[in-house]
């Protein structure tokens, strides 16, 4: 039996439909969920989602956020998302790019923050390619 | 008496300004759509953000997060102040500068040190010539508001509360209710609260625990409200400055037709004295 999936950012609503099992990277590890699993509420961090439905399964790549699952229905909060086919390979290099080169101008020195910022930009466009990777 | 030239200097001058005005209109037009559009894909997320802060509350009453608690004592506030980028759109950018003001004096007559952080030009220039001392960072606008802009002031402000350099945050913008309709108001963005709408809790399972979960969360309600002003604002602009372009040119029309009339009457006049000329030179022979 599917149950439905939204995946909400605050650009909207990127996914919306009935699934079969999706996992999803929770902040302590990757959890999947079938039909009729407990109420939870769990922090996610970046990582892949990986959705099954009628028999195909879809990758997407989320920035870190939260899940509402409820039954017959889960509810995806996250920053950003994007779904294999609807992603831009040639974007998240980019990113990939422009980021590992940030980190490596930094020098020992450098302010911390920069460097958090920086190393948060590589994990998602990493992430971002292992999507379109695995896709 | 003016001469006629003049007059169709001036009819042509003001016909160009209602090109502009008419241009303008139909360009804040569509800029509306798309800002209600934006605004309107935001809404969900809003939503479901404050339904899920709200609901953990419900299930652990005394998870902790430091942008919820209050501080003790109220020295310095700080205050966010979204305008438009840009102007030519009637007393909406200074509606919203004066509640600001007003809310800033109330404050600090109250004791208080005040922070002023800006978002967009029109706040940064209002304040850099009123309260040049207290000028905080400015956030450009340039082109569409973007999440990204909201949790950048997000994570500096939180960034501030939380190391007790300010005791409050408050965000003042202009609420978006219709296109003829934008009202200023001030909130206050921190201590961070959510509006009780009296649902019932679902007694959700939280993993691996509250605490976890606000610290989350919680930077992300506070992104979601800055963002959602920000929105808002955006909206609000393109609305009063499709009003103010729409009257703009209703009174470059009303300014032609009465040159018109003027032009008109001019030109009768030298027809006559022109006739009473010939005329009377006629007579004379």
């Amino acid at each position: 039996m599917p149950f439905q999936l939204t995946i909400v950012t605050p650009q909207g609503s990127i996914f919306d439909g009935p699934v079969e099992n999706v996992v999803l990277p929770g902040s302590e590890g990757d959890f999947g969920v079938l039909e009729s699993h407990e109420r939870l509420l769990a922090p996610l961090r970046i990582g892949n989602v990986e959705i099954h439905e009628a028999g195909e399964i879809t990758y997407a790549a989320i920035a870190d956020g939260f899940a509402q699952v409820d039954g017959d229905q889960v509810v995806v909060l996250v920053e950003s998302c994007e779904v294999d086919g609807d992603l831009d390979v040639a974007r998240a290099q980019l990113a990939h790019d422009r980021a590992e080169q940030g980190l490596s101008e930094l020098g020992a020195d450098a302010d911390e923050k920069r460097r958090a910022e920086f190393e948060a930009a590589l994990e998602r466009a990493r992430n971002r390619l292992t999507v379109a990777k695995r896709g | 008496m003016p001469n006629l030239k003049d007059i169709q200097r001036r009819i042509a001058s003001v016909k160009k300004t209602q090109q502009i005005t008419r241009a303008m209109r139909m360009v804040a037009g569509a800029k509306l759509r798309r800002a209600q559009d934006t605004s309107t894909a935001a809404k969900p997320y809003a939503e479901k953000m404050r339904a899920t802060l709200l609901e953990v509350g419900r299930v652990q009453k005394d998870a902790e997060h430091p942008l919820l608690k209050p501080h003790e004592q109220v020295r310095r506030v700080e205050f966010i102040i979204v305008t438009s980028d840009r102007g030519l759109c009637g007393a909406y950018n200074n509606n919203t500068l004066k509640l600001a003001l007003q809310s800033i004096s109330e404050c600090e007559a109250a004791g208080c040190e005040v922070l002023i952080t800006t978002a967009g030009k029109k706040a940064r220039d209002f304040f850099r010539t009123r309260r040049p001392n207290q000028m905080g960072e400015h956030f450009a606008q340039d082109g569409w508001v973007t999440y990204g802009q909201a949790s950048e002031i997000g994570r500096l402000v939180s960034a501030r509360f939380t190391a007790g350099e300010i005791d409050e945050a408050h965000l003042v913008y202009s609420e978006f209710f219709s296109a003829m309709t934008q009202t200023p108001r001030a909130d206050r963005l921190l201590p961070f609260t959510a509006e009780d709408d009296g649902s019932e809790s679902l007694a959700f399972e939280i993993e691996p625990n509250a605490t976890a979960l606000l610290a989350t969360l919680v930077p992300k309600a506070v992104d979601v409200e800055i963002y959602k002003a920000l929105l808002e604002n955006q909206t609000g602009e393109h609305a009063a400055r499709m009003a103010a372009m729409e009257s703009a040119t209703r009174n470059t029309e009303e300014l032609v037709d009465s040159l018109t009339l003027q032009f008109n009457r001019a030109r009768q006049a030298a027809i006559t004295r022109e006739l009473v000329e010939i005329v009377s030179g006629a007579e004379a022979l």
